[in-house]
């Protein structure tokens, strides 16, 4: 197989530039054909648009444009407050939401200087690892069902639902998570741990059938293998990270490079790659899948007791009971609720790990109860701008497994 | 560090991997395996995925958020007291209050109770801002309308008898207890 | 009551390791160094951008190899410590004032005497575990500063978007147009004084196929 792989991938003009290729058209009296692909095609799972000049089957210049997306983020953030962003973070990266609502709510807590009680810093972990679950599943199911492969797809998200009932349970919602709140989130239902246990073992033996339906697949790994493939210092240069940069063989991720919460204190592997191809891609995302299952069933036997938000009355709504009968503890609702709590001003940047990389938050408060200014540094925008380089040499059958695998998220990387 | 770095590995490339008609046995066997199995919870009437809405329909847990409800009181009136927190933390703006008075024992009362169900995203926070219980996030979903003007909702259709809500409110004393 | 005294040379919050070596190369470029919740930053002239961001990737010591983020900030001609001007508004107290879609209006303050825009940058470095952001202020009058493609290649669409949603000019960036918006769309929206129900002109319908590819030859 791997000789066909060869004969077929590497195109011989691969380190010609579109311009040298232009010219062998013109004494043919043919011009490369010139197709979008997007913004509705089904391959495109994020609206976006890519532009290609093909000759032949082969990609000789693309173009990807986005923004069909843009809903104004970081206008809408400026003009509320903090506390009124939460919900909106979940619309970033819809596929798996907790991990924004962590990364805001820790960004704001860095920007008071809070730190939250050990219970609230679990809930976020488990919650979080079971949306990055959540979110690999989606991206290999829908990959796998772009190349035509159905079955993985529906195995994939039958798992996924087990994770969103977890969730569910948790928060109320599966998709429009809204976790956290500042300073702390919401608690666990009473007889989680089994409940979570059971769907997690069920989950993981879902994703099994969906590893043996595809890794061995012949179809599948000629379609993945040697294709989309960077180097892991092209991909740092152009600023790429989570799977697709550890695919690469560099070993950055957020939750290692400067732990946060109590990643610090678990055990589990950051998987990387070696050839930096797609096939790579796929394997990291699946081993991802079975360490965050590590970390969740880590995070439930040794999930301590005590408050899930923190005592910080700047940003802590008061317990509605006291809100009921007490005067002090209403006014301080009201003041909280009407004017938002008033951080210190000055700025900070927060990273975390997001399912497609880092995921980091920039506040630059002035001292009131909304930011001055928001910025959400989203992994998905900086993992799309090196796409045109992958697919350039490549074929047109290519496009599919990379975008795929690139699972650029529409939300995310326009904002 | 408790944090170690893994290189996954590829499966070897075996002969057998490189025929297609392997492959379409393994994918049969699996795929037969998933089917006995739904087969026989379907026998037995214990499938678990599909649920045949709306005849059907799932067990929520408690937690869930559904759309903004007034509660109503034994005496039909509504617990609100018009204070207007929910509407200054409703991100979305949806919800609009013009308060009125009375001579009963709570003054208070909102003479309008709009929501505006085309943008509430169910967030919850109206309903943990209210220092008075008075708006609740039922088990309702069904929330569509043939206009625009349908999903504005008025104060009479929001209310619903506190009997109703009890799960909820039990949970939410529970949530935010701390 | 009896007030603090002032800290004395021994007390002085000490620089990060980080702040050490930086210094130890960049000082004379380095305008001002400000510290917060453990975050290093670095205040350079916009001309010395290329510079230094040169160094900082080349060094073996500092090794910033993984550009994160660039954006920028419309200060509205405050300066960067709020913390000084704290008391002359407070966006709050109008907002207060229960006018009609309150949270669409944004009070602002007198523009003030500095430059009016920042431009961010965010760094790591994937072998020595380091952030470091640096800030170059810009004016209003001449929003341009050099881009950083050929530091960083991934600056590319980074600076795109600041052009987009700010209107600051990259010079030397090979492909500098609108990354979300469309070509015609008039202002920049994250600027403070594009306001954020302000409508754009509608657009005349040309027809398919009438108008270009927006890509430059
Ligand atoms: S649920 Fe959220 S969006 Fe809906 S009315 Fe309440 S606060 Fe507003
Ligand atoms: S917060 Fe509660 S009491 Fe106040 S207006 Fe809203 S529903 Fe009524």
């Amino acid at each position: 197989m791997s000789d066909l792989v060869q004969k077929n991938r590497v195109a011989p003009n691969n380190q010609r530039g579109p311009a040298a290729r232009r010219a062998d058209f013109d004494d043919l009296h043919t011009e490369p054909m010139h197709i979008q692909m997007g913004p509705s095609h089904p391959a495109m799972h994020g609206t976006v648009k890519i532009e290609l000049d093909l000759e032949g089957e082969e990609v000789i210049d693309a173009d990807v444009q986005i923004g069909y997306l843009h809903r104004g983020f970081e206008k809408e953030c400026e003009t509320g407050f903090l506390y009124q962003n939460i919900p909106y973070t979940d619309r970033l990266n819809y596929s798996s939401p907790v991990l924004n609502n962590v990364g805001y709510c820790l960004a704001v807590e860095k920007l008071f200087g809070i730190t939250t009680p050990p219970r609230c810093q679990f809930i976020r972990v488990i919650g979080g690892e079971l949306s990055r679950m959540a979110d690999h599943m989606l991206a290999l199911g829908a990959s796998a069902m772009e190349l035509a492969a159905f079955t993985p797809m529906l195995y994939l998200l039958e798992a996924r639902e087990l994770l969103l009932d977890q969730i569910d349970a948790i928060c109320g919602a599966r998709v429009t998570t809204n976790f956290t709140r500042i300073g702390g989130t919401l608690d666990l239902p009473e007889g989680f741990a089994a409940f979570a246990v059971e769907r997690l073992d069920r989950a993981l033996r879902l994703t099994a059938d969906a590893d043996k339906l595809l890794t061995d697949n012949p179809i599948f790994r000629e379609r993945m293998q040697g294709t989309g493939r960077m180097a892991g210092k092209d991909l740092l240069a152009w600023g790429v990270t989570g799977p697709v940069l550890r695919a690469g063989g560099v070993p950055y991720d957020v939750r290692r490079a400067t732990p946060y919460l109590i990643y610090g204190d678990l055990d589990f592997d950051i998987p990387i790659g070696e050839h930096g191809d797609n096939f790579d891609r796929y394997l990291v995302r699946m081993e991802e899948i079975r360490q965050s299952c590590r970390i969740v069933k880590q995070c439930l036997e040794r999930l301590p007791d005590g408050p899930v938000n923190s005592d910080d009355r700047r940003v802590k709504w008061p317990p509605k009971r006291k809100v009921f009968g007490q005067m002090e503890e209403l006014i301080d609702q009201f003041k909280l609720v009407l004017e938002g709590g008033y951080p210190p001003a000055g700025e900070v940047y927060h990273a975390v790990e997001g399912a497609n990389g880092e995921v980091g938050f920039y506040i630059v408060s002035d001292g009131s109860g909304r930011a001055w200014k928001m910025r959400c540094r989203s992994p998905s925008f900086s993992n799309m701008s090196p796409l045109k380089h992958m697919l350039i040499g490549g074929q047109l059958a290519d496009v599919v497994p990379t975008f795929g695998m690139m699972n650029m998220i529409g939300g995310e990387c326009d904002r | 560090m408790a944090i170690g770095v893994v290189t996954v590995k590829r499966p070897p490339e075996r002969w057998s991997s490189s025929q297609p008609y392997f492959a379409i046995l393994k994918g049969l066997g699996v795929s037969i395996r998933h089917f006995l199995h739904n087969l026989l919870l379907f026998a037995r009437g214990q499938q678990d995925f599909t649920v045949h809405f709306p005849e059907q329909r799932l067990v929520q847990p408690p937690a869930m958020r559904g759309m903004p409800v007034l509660v109503q009181m034994d005496n039909g009136k509504e617990r609100c007291v018009a204070c207007g927190m929910c509407e200054w933390a409703c991100p979305t703006n949806c919800i609009s209050i013009f308060p009125a008075e009375t001579n009963d024992e709570v003054e208070r009362y909102p003479e309008v109770f709009d929501i505006d169900m085309s943008r509430c995203m169910f967030c919850g926070f109206c309903e943990e801002a209210c220092p008075e219980e008075a708006i609740v996030m039922s088990r309702q979903i069904e929330i569509a309308s043939y206009s625009r003007r349908g999903s504005l909702w008025h104060k009479q259709d929001l209310l619903v008898p506190v009997a109703e809500l009890k799960t909820r409110l039990d949970h939410l004393r529970r949530q935010y207890e701390h | 009551m009896s007030t603090e005294a002032p800290p004395s040379d021994a007390e002085k919050p000490q620089l990060s390791p980080l702040m050490v070596k930086v210094n130890a190369r960049l000082a004379p470029l380095i305008l001002e160094h400000r510290e917060f919740r453990g975050d290093d930053r670095i205040h350079v002239a916009r001309e010395n951008i290329l510079a230094v961001a040169g160094v900082l990737r080349d060094d073996p010591e500092l090794a910033f190899d993984l550009l994160l983020d660039v954006t920028a900030i419309d200060y509205y001609g405050q300066p960067d410590d709020f913390e000084l001007r704290r008391e002359v508004w407070d966006r709050d107290h109008v907002t207060m004032r229960r006018l009609p879609r309150r949270r669409n209006l944004m009070a602002l303050p007198e523009k003030g005497p500095h430059p009016r825009f920042a431009v961010v940058y965010h760094l790591i470095s994937t072998s020595h575990l380091h952030r470091l952001r640096i800030k170059c202020r810009v004016p209003e009058d001449d929003p341009r500063i050099a881009s950083l493609t050929p530091v960083w290649p991934g600056a590319n669409w980074l600076e795109r978007e600041t052009w987009d949603l700010y209107g600051i000019r990259f010079e030397g960036h090979p492909d500098l147009r609108r990354i979300y918006l469309y070509d015609e769309f008039e202002g920049h929206p994250l600027r403070k004084d594009y306001g954020k129900l302000d409508e754009q002109p509608i657009q005349a319908y040309v027809g398919p196929g009438a108008k270009e590819p927006r890509r430059p030859e």
